[in-house]
């Protein structure tokens, strides 16, 4: 394998990994605020590693400034779209969940 | 009105909704006089202190009056900062309260305060700003110019719409700013296009000009500055390694959070001010918060911000401040990343 394969392969397994983390925190974390962190931060940082390999493997021209102008864009919509849903959900006065509520139910 | 220009300026500042554009005008103004003149320009923003301050108080602590005075002060410095660009020399600032000595209550004990400061200091000329008033309800500013017009000191009230109840999104835009917001479109289209062929270069002018028409009086509120502009995005490239750390850490961090099977969490919602002023800066932080280790901006109104975070860890890096620091730092320099960080400026509210 070349330098830029291996490259690829490494950001493409770190992709990979942070968009699973992003599902799991999706299904175990209790409530939208929670849920949030974990598709704000887990899902940007998997899109833009996948991104970068493609970045790299499309090697120079268009389509890598394409791809590079993609990824400014995943970091500047991603916090907005969470916050946008988080803001919404805090004004229609859902509670955040805390360690109090758990002991409270259990 | 217009035409009086001076290269001392006194600006009397209160908390109003004008204020802003007010210290942008007098700051303006200093700019182009000393470019013409050649000699330095000078600023004083004075605060007229209502109260007066008593021996064993100034010994004690500050009055709640002294602590709104400091912090306003020191906010219209960073916005005369801001507005003067990066010509250190051609003006200068002071800052000072005025009225330490006695109780101000009428327009006239204001309009002595102000002549007196503005004669010790050989200022020629006052601003005003239209929504100065300190006396709260009763209408001080007509009375207070008469006054300091009687005493020999020109003065000028800044041309600046009065407050509104709602801030209108579509405000009134230059020809430049048309132009300007026209260029980047038309270039984003033709780079995205990838070639300069006719059928580009024709489709990319109806678009960018649709799209400038549309967006004209929105999207560039203030003119290109293309010198600070340039400053700006140096600093800011800067920034971004530092935030794609910072990311990269929040990643490890929630993932480590998410996979361990205690799923060890304590998320609470946290508040502050936050020591950034307009609408880019403040919009720059927020965003940066939601992307960095475990919290999230959930609301934010002018610069109050709600954070839901995840963790204590988390809790104790936002309230320390490095990232508004950071934030200041792209947006107004390196004097202004200096400012106390939220939690130091939390504490020193809670000692008082």
């Amino acid at each position: 394998m070349t330098p830029t394969e291996i490259a690829v392969v490494v950001l493409l397994v770190g992709g990979v990994f942070f968009a699973v983390v992003a599902a799991v925190g999706l299904v175990r974390l209790p409530d939208l605020y929670t849920r949030a962190h974990s598709t704000s931060k887990s899902e940007t940082l998997g899109a833009v590693l996948a991104l970068a390999a493609v970045t790299i493997a499309f090697d120079g021209g268009l389509s890598t400034i394409k791809t590079a102008l993609l990824l400014l864009f995943m970091f500047i919509t991603n916090p907005t779209a969470a916050h946008a849903i988080v803001r919404a959900a805090s004004e229609q006065g859902i509670e955040p969940w805390t360690t109090d509520t758990e002991e409270d139910q259990s | 009105m217009g035409s009086v220009t001076s290269s001392r300026l006194l600006v009397p500042v209160s908390e109003s909704k004008t204020l802003r554009s007010t210290v942008e005008h007098a700051v303006r103004q200093a700019v182009e006089h000393a470019d013409e003149s050649d000699r330095p320009a000078s600023v004083h923003f004075v605060y007229p202190c209502s109260q007066r301050l008593t021996f064993e108080r100034e010994s004690e602590s500050e009055s709640e009056e002294i602590r709104t005075a400091r912090s306003l002060l020191e906010r219209v410095t960073v916005w005369a900062e801001e507005d003067r660009g990066d010509d250190e020399e051609a003006v200068t600032f002071e800052t000072a309260m005025v009225g330490t000595r006695e109780y101000l209550f009428s327009p006239s004990d204001y309009a002595d305060a102000l002549v007196q400061y503005a004669r010790k200091h050989d200022l020629d000329l006052v601003v005003f700003d239209p929504g100065f008033n300190p006396l709260g309800t009763t209408p001080l500013l007509p009375p207070l110019e008469n006054e300091v017009r009687r005493a020999g000191v020109e003065i000028q009230e800044a041309p600046v719409q009065r407050e509104r109840r709602t801030p209108l999104l579509v405000r009134r835009a230059t020809l430049a700013q048309f132009l300007s917001l026209f260029a980047i479109s038309y270039g984003f289209y033709l780079l995205l296009a990838g070639s300069f062929a006719a059928f580009e270069l024709a489709t990319g002018a109806i678009s960018a000009g649709i799209v400038s028409v549309a967006l004209w009086g929105i999207s560039l509120t203030t003119p290109l500055k293309p010198a600070q502009a340039a400053v700006r995005f140096g600093r800011f490239v800067l920034y971004v390694p530092y935030l794609l750390w910072e990311i990269v850490k929040a990643n490890v961090t929630v993932a480590y959070v998410v996979l361990h099977p205690d799923l060890p969490i304590d998320p609470e919602m946290v508040e502050f001010d936050a020591a950034v002023w307009s609408a880019l800066p403040v919009t720059t932080l927020a965003n940066s918060i939601t992307l960095t280790p475990g919290t999230l901006t959930v609301d934010v109104s002018r610069r109050h911000f709600t954070v839901h975070t995840l963790t204590p860890d988390s809790r104790d890096d936002l309230l320390s401040g490095a990232l508004e620091r950071a934030v200041r730092f792209v947006f107004y320099g390196r004097a202004a990343a200096r400012i106390r960080s939220p939690l130091e400026r939390q504490q020193t509210e809670d000692e008082e």
